[in-house]
């Protein structure tokens, strides 16, 4: 039995899935696997959001695991594992 | 003469005396217009600084060569000596009010003098009337403009002080077309000081245009860019600046209480999501602005502007207030009051954190929102726990005895982003000339926003060099006038090419640059005059010795020394930073 990975949806990304959080079953995976798996919990695709065609990290997406951007990591091949809280933040400014 | 209307007036309010002032095409060229040229305008003849309040002290509404013309234009610089720090200060507001000022033949004013009894500045067709305001006076801002429209024109834009202003609170704002605000640095107490309620302007005379063809194939392709941009064509626009509180929050850098944590546990509630969800009406936004980031709202017996990010925080996490109406009221009543609402909610943040220290006997308790509008209320008018209020933290905290619970820099509070969070932001704040703010190097955009790289926030390596960069940068873009949002779509390439289309006169980027240079510098001999050193380009020592214990910013703290020693060499200054003979000879100073 996989443990869970906690995903959190900000800005225009909460109001394409339409919920806050998800859960995602999973006990030590890539974010890149995460992400395929948190679309189908949420029931909507929304990675387009994120990623380009290339399934590189589009400019200014911002994703936290446990509050560090995984730009500082492994970028998408960063691993996450149960218990662990992934923010997931659309390309956003102000000031 | 093209992007300009070819007329700064000064105007003395004691003698009425007015004269036109000329302005060379090389002073244009070495310092744009807004905030450069009101900054350089400030300062001739050279004054020795003088007291905010003295009636010599100018006060200068300003324009630039942009204003008008192309998206965003609608704004303009309010520049004078601040009573809240003593530096130099400009502070910009959108609206329509630049714009209109234009239309109604002039580039920009230069008050000085104080009238003796309220007076308000009606600008049309290149003159500029002096108008009794004594049926103004004591009026908020809200019914100032009415009440201006009614005697000028209903098409006016009014730029005016309100209580607040009239009072002389050390952060009163000058508010125009409703809601928008030149916020920081007191500049409506500065106004008050003078007696002027108000300056209106109403007119249609047209920007002229040096290239039309030129610029009709630039703005229609500006408008593409910042349309298709994620930021500035889809963010801003649906949920505001307030999109930054979640954001902010989960890198464990959102001054809650003073600073004192990192991290809201009611951030959520307080949200551009939250807004976008609850009391939204409608976007609102400035002079042919495509992107709308202002957020009309209302409550279930109020309707007002905002809150802006800045704000939401103020008087939310930093307060320990969840209360999103009661945010929005308090952000309503300084709209009204005319208040800057980062220092007036900074300014309460020292408060609290005085009264639970035992500093400070009032009863000022973290999360009270019930009380926040009569705070607010009493340092518009100075009455009560008002009073104190009105000085600002920097004065407030000393009065009490602990000067360092005052979360500021050369006396104006730091807004909405702990430094701990960010290195390059913190170096921007200590040495942002202004003092305590975000606006003059805004290294959120690469420290947490990957806007136009992607930066690690917690080094310090390179950071000087990207600092003083960006300082330029937003140099050029307040003196062009633009807003800074574009900064999300577009860079100092357009943004040259935009000011050569306009005016005629070209600027290569690199000599764009030194434009923003040579004004951050200007404005730094200034506040070096005004007894400004490497001592005040500080931070409380809560951002040098605590550490934060919760959140992805904990156990972090600032470290600004060897920075500020790398900033000083960047910027070709002394160890106490102060510009060489060299540097000054290179810029032309």
């Amino acid at each position: 039995m996989d443990g869970i990975i906690k995903v959190q949806f900000f800005g225009l990304l909460r109001r394409r899935v339409r919920t806050a959080a998800v859960d995602v079953a999973g006990e030590d995976v890539s974010v890149l696997t995460l992400l395929g798996r948190a679309e189908k919990a949420a029931g909507g695709r929304f990675l387009d959001e994120l990623l380009d065609r290339e399934k590189e990290l589009l400019a200014g997406t911002i994703i936290l695991v446990n509050g560090e951007n995984i730009r500082l990591k492994q970028g998408l091949e960063t691993r996450v594992r149960a218990g662990d809280t992934v923010a997931l933040f659309s390309p956003a400014g102000g000031g | 003469m093209s992007g300009w209307m070819g007329k700064i007036v000064a105007i003395d309010l004691g003698s009425r005396e007015r004269r036109t002032v000329a302005v060379s095409e090389e002073t244009r060229r070495r310092f744009l217009g807004g905030r450069g040229l009101g900054v350089r305008l400030y300062n001739d003849p050279c004054p020795d600084p003088i007291d905010p309040f003295d009636p010599d002290n100018a006060l200068i509404f300003m324009t630039g060569p942009l204003t008008g013309t192309t998206m965003t234009s609608g704004r303009y610089q309010v520049v004078s000596r601040s009573p809240l720090t003593g530096t130099i200060c400009d502070s910009s507001s959108g609206g329509t009010f630049g714009a209109a000022l234009k239309g109604a033949g002039v580039d920009g004013l230069i008050v000085r003098g104080r009238a003796e009894r309220p007076v308000y500045l009606a600008v049309q067709d290149g003159e500029v009337e002096v108008r009794d305001a004594a049926a103004l006076w004591g009026l908020d801002t809200q019914k100032t403009q009415k009440a201006v429209q009614a005697e000028i024109s209903s098409k006016a834009s009014v730029a005016c002080i309100g209580p607040a202003g009239e009072n002389r609170v050390l952060f009163a704002a000058v508010m125009n077309d409703k809601d928008r605000a030149a916020g920081r640095g007191g500049m409506g107490a500065v106004m008050g000081g003078k007696n002027l309620k108000a300056v209106a302007a109403s007119g249609n005379r047209a920007v002229a245009i040096a290239d039309p063809a030129g610029y009709k194939d630039l703005t229609a392709r500006l408008d593409r860019i910042v349309d298709k941009n994620p930021v500035t064509g889809k963010s801003l626009q649906v949920l505001g600046t307030s999109v930054l509180v979640n954001i902010i929050n989960a890198h464990g850098m959102f001054p809650t209480e003073n600073f004192r944590r990192g991290v809201f546990n009611d951030a959520e509630g307080t949200s551009g999501e939250k807004i976008a969800e609850t009391l939204l009406e409608r976007q609102s936004a400035c002079y042919k602005c495509p992107i709308g980031c202002g957020r009309t709202t209302r409550t279930r017996t109020k309707r007002g502007e905002g809150p802006e990010y800045e704000t939401a925080w103020a008087f939310g996490a930093n307060l320990g207030i969840s209360d999103l109406t009661a945010i929005a009221e308090a952000n309503y009543a300084c709209n009204e009051l005319g208040l800057d609402t980062i220092t007036m909610g900074g300014t309460l943040g020292c408060a609290m954190e005085l009264r639970e220290t035992g500093a400070w006997k009032e009863n000022f308790r973290w999360g009270e929102a019930g009380r926040l509008l009569d705070w607010v209320t009493d340092t518009a008018y100075r009455r009560g726990v008002g009073a104190d209020l009105a000085l600002g933290s920097k004065r407030l905290a000393v009065k009490h005895g602990r000067p360092e619970l005052a979360m500021q820099v050369k006396g104006m509070e730091i807004p909405a982003y702990d430094p701990r969070g960010a290195q390059g932001m913190a170096l921007s704040y200590a040495t942002s000339n202004r003092g305590g703010c975000h606006m003059r190097a805004y290294m959120i955009a690469p420290e947490i926003l990957g806007h136009p790289v992607f930066l690690d926030r917690f080094s310090t390596a390179g950071k000087a060099e990207l600092v003083a960069l960006f300082q330029d940068v937003s140099a050029v873009v307040d003196s062009a006038v633009l807003c800074r949002f574009l900064q999300f779509a577009v860079g100092i390439s357009t943004f040259a090419e935009i000011l050569r289309t306009v005016t005629g006169l070209d600027w290569s980027e690199e000599e764009l640059m030194r434009v923003g240079r040579r004004i951050y510098t200007l404005e730094r001999l200034f506040n070096i005059r005004a007894g400004f050193g490497r001592a005040d380009d500080a931070l409380p020592p809560r951002f040098l010795n605590e550490e934060l214990q919760t959140g992805s910013s904990r156990r972090r703290r600032v470290g600004l020394e060897p920075m500020l020693d790398d900033y000083y060499a960047v910027r070709g200054w002394d160890r106490n930073g102060v510009p060489r003979p060299q540097t000054l000879a290179e810029l032309g100073l």
